[in-house]
């Protein structure tokens, strides 16, 4: 009997251990999001969408009660529309000027790092170009195929519009704020711009490196390829990290759900979509 | 007996090439959607993982499926013809009924200008105004279901006006004249007499007004409609809707799997609209 | 209902004046929102500058172009072809045939705009990039053989309601004279209806300027000045799509307001033009 009642004991223990750690769940998880019903708006850059809609899938899956809207529009819509109260959060993928932190009020949280890479359509030949060249390209100087050694075709040129996140960072770092040619093609986003790039052979544009996947090709800026590594390391010098903007310090459900993409469970999802995780 | 001469057979070649022309154009675009598209017409592609009772009854969101677009798109027509009928009807009736020439002129112009706006300067107006009302007025209102149904309203109410007035005016005299050589008065002539007389030409104007409620994608994109929302929960809120979805999936599909869903969405667009028109066909035939 | 004809005749006064208050409230919106833009830089600068934000030139002229160039190539597309149509329907008038073609124009008016781009972007797009050799396909040309598909149907319908309006007395007696068809159809019937098929060519260019969806998906939306028709172009409806998606506080999203007041006003000169043309025939 001594033996029973010793083995019922460390079994009552053992459980007791294993209720403790099961329901200390991390503290940023799916579960702190029970209870709350409401709406939750997002919207801004568009390099942030995958990310933003595996989160938003989890939370809505799991609390039904809940609906959360994403919209696109780009880094500077997503600002614009925070500050104006008309989203929760919005989205930036470059930091938000002084100017607008000032105007608005906002609270930065950056919770990934991105790159952003020039692409080109996979069986084209051309691979690698320097500083020059590219620039040249975006401004119309360079602008048939053949002066690089591809085919003897025209470039088709494709930019983002003025609120994108993803433009301005490659404007400011790849082109050194070079000119893009008014011939270029306007495509609305990331996802747009990948899909636009993929279809033409001769197309050439711009995209977050998260985004990369084997329908278009990374082309290497002085040497160095666009990729998670060479952003993580630094080697690559055309990144920015992503950020959530809200007015004010966050609170409520957008507080919730900017913790659940810090946290290891969202930290994963970055990871995943081929973002360099901050933590 | 009708003289055949080479004009005649000029004009009659001309004529049937520009028929062979038009139709093997209708022909080549429907047979690439149905050739794409068909293939992904299954239960998946509207609930995608999520099962069909439970999402049906909302215990479930639907992630990846077509559901929240297909149910935005009804309570877009939903929401805009309630709007837009008894409105529609009103103006209608008064045209054909007691409006003055003079009047009619005048109206008849402001709505042949309303029928011909262009979708996307409606949308505008829309946003302009929702900003406008949320900035000074109203600070939880943002683009939503309810801003959208409105616009669209607007933008199908001279449907609506026209296939009432044409009704009303096509009606024989002695409709207008019976029920009051009775005692009637004109209200009632016109409710109980003139209107149910005219319902099924009527009803072909409301067809049309459904329609282009369903298809249109100008106004929604900017009073609205976003790629993610799942199933709307009120009418202030953000919702999804089967023109916009089509247009975003051609914009940015991410992979072949997205791009199949785009066709099968382009496919039952096409089936709703095209089942819409039939319909009508179907009432005005009946009426003959 | 009650006895007093007044409540409910004034309940439908409202309505339809409510409704003509709305159309012409939609145009002083415009209007009075233009204003700031119009006057930071006079109104012939503004609609005929290039659009280049980032140097402070906010001209919607490569957008007024942009939007002739399509509409006007659409209509040179469709115009014959509807034409020929028309003729098919009423003149040449092939039994079975002939139905089965009206039909199919009127099923075609139920078409989703956006099905047609979407088509257009897959099918129409690679071809033309691969048949010229030239550009992304993302082109003029591209759109406006999507848009002439998207016009044909209504301007078949209206032109050959108009044929058909021709007094059958002026017909049957050309045709007793000793008349062939053709002959009645260029003597006879299009003098008589040419006032209708201006009107349908009027109401197609009207629907080709305020179209969205296929110059926004198709036409590629670059922003210089378009000289070629396979060179990319954005129309002022397409321009007011993307611009809004972006923005809705600066300047640029400012000028969207004049493009918007544009568009309403080419929509009021096509309808005053039309009913001018109307009346003209109305009382020949």
């Amino acid at each position: 009997m001594k033996f029973v009642f010793n083995t019922t004991k460390h079994l009552a223990w053992l459980m007791a251990c294993c209720f403790i750690l099961v329901s200390s769940s991390p503290a940023d998880g799916i579960n702190t999001f029970t209870g709350e019903k409401g709406t939750l708006r997002i919207s801004g850059g568009t390099a942030h969408i995958p990310v933003m809609k595996i989160a938003a899938q989890n939370v809505m899956g799991a609390h039904p009660d809940i609906q959360i809207t994403i919209a696109g529009g780009g880094s500077g819509a997503g600002i614009k529309q925070v500050g104006e109260g008309l989203v929760q959060i919005g989205n930036s993928g470059r930091k938000a000027s002084d100017a607008e932190i000032q105007k608005y009020g906002l609270s930065l949280y950056k919770w990934a790092i991105d790159g952003v890479g020039t692409v080109v359509h996979p069986e084209n030949p051309v691979k690698a170009l320097t500083s020059e060249q590219l620039q040249d390209i975006f401004a119309g100087r360079i602008d048939n195929w053949k002066a690089l050694g591809g085919p003897d075709r025209a470039i088709t040129v494709y930019t983002r519009d003025a609120s994108s996140g993803t433009r301005s960072v490659f404007w400011k770092k790849a082109l050194a704020k070079g000119a893009i040619s008014p011939k270029a093609q306007f495509v609305a986003s990331n996802g747009a711009m990948k899909t636009a790039v993929a279809k033409n052979p001769y197309a050439i544009g711009y995209m977050s490196v998260g985004y990369i996947d084997p329908s278009v090709a990374p082309i290497s800026l002085d040497g160095v390829v666009p990729d998670l590594e060479t952003v993580k390391s630094g080697k690559y010098k055309v990144s920015r990290g992503l950020y959530s903007n809200t007015k004010g310090p966050v609170t409520g459900l957008a507080e919730k759900f900017i913790n659940y993409l810090l946290s290891p469970e969202g930290q994963k999802i970055v990871a995943k979509k081929g973002f360099v995780p901050v933590h | 007996m009708k003289n055949r001469s080479a004009g005649d057979i000029l004009l009659n070649t001309y004529a049937w090439c520009c028929a062979l022309i038009l139709t093997s154009a209708v022909l080549i675009i429907a047979g690439y959607l149905v050739f794409h598209g068909f293939s992904t017409l299954n239960l998946d592609l509207i609930f995608a993982h999520t099962p069909v009772l439970e999402a049906l009854l909302l215990k479930k969101q639907v992630f990846g499926g077509l559901l929240p677009a297909i149910a935005g798109t009804l309570a877009l027509i939903f929401l805009s013809i309630s709007f837009a009928l008894p409105v529609g009807i009103a103006a209608g009736v008064f045209l054909a009924e007691f409006a003055l020439p003079g009047t009619r002129k005048i109206l008849g112009l402001m709505f042949d200008i309303m029928a011909s706006i262009p979708s996307i300067v409606v949308g505008l107006s829309g946003f302009a105004v929702t900003i406008f009302l949320h900035q000074h007025f109203f600070k939880q209102l943002y683009p939503c279901l309810l801003i959208s149904a409105l616009c669209l309203a607007f933008l199908v109410v001279p449907y609506i006006i026209r296939s009432t007035q044409i009704a009303l005016e096509s009606l024989p005299s002695q409709a207008r004249l019976t029920a009051p050589g009775l005692g009637a008065t004109r209200a009632q002539n016109l409710w109980y007499v003139l209107i149910p007389m005219a319902a099924k030409d009527i009803v072909g104007g409301v067809i049309l007004a459904i329609g282009r409620s369903a298809e249109d994608t100008a106004v929604i994109m900017l009073t609205g409609a976003v790629a993610t929302a799942g199933i709307p929960g009120s009418v202030f809120s953000g919702y999804e809707a089967l023109p916009f979805f089509i247009y975003y999936t051609a914009a940015e599909y991410a992979d072949a799997a997205e791009l199949m869903k785009g066709y099968g969405a382009a496919l039952i667009l096409l089936f709703i609209c095209g089942g819409l028109y039939a319909f009508a066909y179907w009432i005005k035939k009946k009426v003959r | 209902m009650l006895e007093n004809d007044r409540i409910p005749k004034l309940c439908l006064q409202i309505a339809a004046w409510g409704c003509a208050a709305l159309t012409f409230g939609v145009l002083a919106f415009m209007a009075w929102l233009s204003i700031p833009v119009l006057k930071a830089s006079n109104t012939v600068q503004i609609l005929t500058q290039p659009w280049l934000p980032n140097q402070g030139q906010f001209g919607i002229g490569p957008m007024i172009l942009g939007s002739l160039y399509i509409s006007v190539l659409s209509l040179i597309i469709a115009g014959p072809v509807s034409f020929g149509g028309a003729i098919f329907i009423r003149i040449t008038r092939p039994g079975i045939a002939g139905k089965i073609f009206q039909h199919l124009v009127e099923a075609m008016t139920a078409v989703p705009t956006v099905v047609y781009g979407f088509i257009g972007v897959f099918l129409i797009v690679p071809f033309i990039r691969e048949t010229f050799l030239q550009g992304s396909g993302m082109c003029i040309l591209s759109a406006s053989i999507m848009l002439a598909l998207v016009i044909a149907p209504t301007m078949i319908l209206i032109f050959s309601q108009s044929i058909s309006n021709v007094p059958r007395e002026y017909t049957i007696a050309a045709e007793a004279m000793g008349a062939t068809p053709a002959q009645t159809f260029f003597m006879i019937i299009l003098p008589y209806a040419w006032k209708g098929i201006l009107t349908g060519l009027i109401l197609g260019f009207g629907r080709a300027v305020g179209d969205t969806l296929i110059a926004l998906m198709i036409s590629g939306n670059a922003i210089a000045f378009p000289g070629h028709i396979l060179d990319s172009a954005r129309t002022l409806t397409a321009h007011i799509a993307l611009v809004t998606a972006a923005d809705f506080d600066s300047m640029e999203f400012k000028t969207l307001f004049v493009c918007a007041l544009t568009l309403y006003l080419l929509t009021c000169l096509g309808v005053f033009s039309a009913r001018v043309i109307g009346k003209r025939q109305r009382s020949s």
